[in-house]
């Protein structure tokens, strides 16, 4: 085998310019499909952050009250005993942050905008301070009444700096309208697209707007230790909650708000649990992982097919080239099989070095282009989902790729090889061109 | 000096019939519970109603928006239908009242959402109250503030009070009334927080003589509303054409607004 290796290696350098331009052109499709899955875990992971600091916990214990069979609400009321059964049901919890969910209009003198709001109680939120980077003003002072923490982009919008006067303003669940006046905590740094709509209120004042009482919350968000664990924590979620006789709504892979069109033509009343994970509540902006993936699949594999036929070709060439060498090899004894493994190890020498090669130029160029911390223009915001260009690397995705890469120019390589196997001695020896 | 509950009949008819007579007095509460009263009855229609709309709206930064709509009402069984027919990217939506329930409707999208009766339409300040019918003596309490001018005319200046039973957009109303005609020529609309949301004004009314109520029929031909939250908003109102003439009876359902929406 180290022979056949040493063979392999020999001819590909023996034929060095063909080959080179070959190489390059594998290393380019696995540069250009470590760069893209780079693009998409770093989407995926800026949307996991902001989301997982806006919107959403690992999973979410949320629901709907509806007064009439018309008019529906999220909201879950006596929260604190549910939060006891998710205490006590979930065995890897790291902790229960209890957060309002609302929208409203927020106005300023120079502007207003729609905006989700979020209320929250600073004594259970021990993961916004860590995610959060405040640009001006102090989260801190997101515990006093009256406050709220606004991002860059809707400073910027509403022309409102820490210290400002706001309004916010909105039709409650029973069709009042109502507003408060809130002073400008603080402004954070944007943390992606999400951040340009969501804003953050003390949950006494998001009471206060919305006319609901000290038992009601939006919803649980509920942060574990390990990941993995969202699909059998809410499977023990479920089963616990209906334990206790809640009603729980079956799954359904969508934010909360846009199921509340669908609740409000359902016929029931009261109060009905809703299980979600992050996905689940991000599912809106997940197109657009989707769509990058979608891109880095079709790009890859018209590339592929390009290489395939180039090193079906550069191996015929090979093998035309090489007839009367492979003839003399049979002669003195080496096996069919032999003469396949020498072809199909060249293929594979070519295609291991350039997709290394590839996707170590692949990881710097994201590299790179990470530390130039790139702005991204505003329309092209909703594929990025983040206002700067951020990569990032997942080992076990780059290396996948160029793997698969790799067995692609091997197993394209086998048809030539059996050809060249196939051939006779003496016809190979009598070759002449 | 209050005005005696006990005089409350004979003083509404004195109004009734030459109603700038009680300009000089301050109202009793019976007094402007038959103001509001009279509101109701000289804006409702016992029979059918059409008329034509024109709704713009300006905010700012952005440009202005006119639209062109068809209401149709039939008091008696309050239901409402709002056709928007212009322009071209709002025609064939629309709005429906059956049984309580506002219906809205989307032909981009072909569906119906169910929305509350208290929004605002198609996104401007103005509400399904501005079209409709009114019940102001039903659904508030009223008090007294002011006799008060407002240009040239006399008005009576009320507070209006949501009653508790009631779920109302606004809990809190401002009015002032024209003592000689009983119509209403301003209104301030505040949240629940007392903050004052929206001022509208109803500068020119106009009557029509309706058959079916063997009375005439009131109706605003020109609401101006600004929005006193953003203040840069505000929309006009224009109501046209008028007509009182009985409407097909299979109006007031989905399906035939989705015809019209085709």
């Amino acid at each position: 085998m180290k022979h056949l290796f040493l063979i392999a290696f020999r001819n590909l350098l023996s034929h060095g310019r063909r080959n080179l331009l070959l190489g390059a052109a594998i290393a380019g499709a696995t540069a250009l499909l470590v760069f893209l899955g780079c693009l998409s875990s770093g989407v995926k992971f800026t949307v996991l952050e902001s989301a997982t600091a806006v919107a959403t916990g690992h999973l979410n214990v949320g629901g709907f009250y509806k007064v009439t069979a018309g008019q529906s609400a999220a909201l879950v009321t006596d929260y604190k005993k549910i939060r006891g059964i998710v205490e006590k049901t979930l065995p890897d919890l790291d902790f229960v942050a209890p957060r309002g969910r609302g929208w409203a209009r927020l106005v300023s003198d120079e502007g207003s905008m729609q905006v989700g709001v979020a209320g929250v109680d600073m004594a259970n939120e021990p993961r916004l301070p860590k995610v959060l980077k405040m640009r001006e003003g102090k989260l801190e002072d997101l515990g006093k009444p009256g406050n709220v923490l606004i991002f860059a982009s809707q400073a910027k919008k509403l022309k409102v700096k820490t210290g400002d006067n706001m309004v916010f303003s909105v039709l409650t669940a029973r069709g009042v309208n109502n507003t408060v006046d809130v002073r400008v905590a603080g402004v954070a740094e944007d943390m992606g697209l999400m951040t340009s709509w969501n804003t953050f209120l003390p949950q006494e004042t998001l009471n206060r707007l919305d006319q609901t009482n000290e038992s009601v919350t939006g919803a649980l968000l509920v942060y574990i230790k390990d990941m993995k664990r969202i699909p059998r924590d809410i499977d023990l979620l479920r089963k616990a909650l209906a334990e206790n006789g809640y009603t729980v709504m079956d799954r359904s892979a969508k934010a909360f708000w846009l199921k509340l069109q669908d609740i409000n033509r359902e016929d029931w009343t009261g109060q009905k649990l809703d299980l979600t994970d992050w996905e689940d509540e991000v599912s809106y902006i997940m197109w657009t992982l989707t769509a990058i993936d979608g891109l880095s699949f079709l790009l890859t594999t018209v590339l592929l097919v390009i290489i395939s036929v180039g090193i079906m070709n550069s191996l015929w060439i090979a093998i035309r080239e090489r007839t009367r060498e492979i003839g003399a090899l049979r002669a003195i004894g080496m096996r069919r099989r032999g003469v396949m493994m020498m072809f199909v190890l060249e293929a594979f020498c070519l295609g291991a070095m350039s997709t290394a090669a590839g996707a170590v130029a692949g990881c710097l160029l994201a590299l790179g282009l990470n530390a130039l911390n790139l702005p991204v223009p505003q329309g092209a915001q909703f594929f990025t989902m983040s206002a700067t260009l951020r990569f990032a690397f997942e080992p076990a995705r780059i290396i996948g790729g160029a793997v698969i890469i790799t067995v692609c120019c091997t197993l394209i390589a086998l048809i030539p090889s059996f050809r060249a196997a196939r051939m006779r001695p003496v016809m190979a020896l009598s070759h002449v061109g | 000096m209050r005005t005696k509950i006990g005089c409350v009949p004979f003083f509404f008819a004195v109004w009734m019939v030459f109603p700038g007579s009680l300009a000089a007095a301050e109202l009793g509460k019976a007094d402007m519970v038959e103001i509001l009263k009279g509101i109701d009855v000289r804006v409702k229609s016992s029979g059918d109603y059409k008329a034509l709309v024109y709704i713009e709206q300006r905010e700012k930064d952005k440009p202005d928006v006119a639209r062109e709509a068809i209401v149709y009402r039939r008091d008696a069984d309050q239901k409402l239908m709002i056709l928007f027919t212009k322009p071209k990217t709002e025609a064939g939506k629309g709005y429906l009242r059956v049984d309580r329930n506002l219906w809205y409707y989307d032909p981009n999208v072909g569906k119906w959402e169910r929305r509350t009766d208290r929004e605002r339409i198609a996104g401007t300040d103005s509400r399904r109250q501005d079209f409709d019918q009114s019940d102001l003596a039903g659904e508030y309490d009223p008090a007294y503030v002011a006799e008060d001018k407002l240009g040239n005319f006399g008005v009576w200046h009320l507070k209006l009070t949501g009653k508790p039973d009631k779920d109302l957009a606004y809990p809190i109303v401002e009015f002032w009334v024209d003592q000689k005609t009983g119509n209403d020529l301003k209104r301030q609309d505040f949240a629940l927080s007392g903050r004052l949301m929206r001022t509208s004004y109803s500068p020119k009314w106009q009557k029509l003589y309706s058959q079916s109520k063997k009375a005439d029929l009131w109706y605003r031909q020109e609401i101006r509303i600004f929005d006193e939250i953003d203040k840069s908003n505000s929309t006009l109102v224009l109501i046209q054409s008028v007509d009182l003439q009985p409407l097909p009876e299979n109006i007031f359902t989905k399906a035939w607004l989705e015809t019209k929406s085709r």
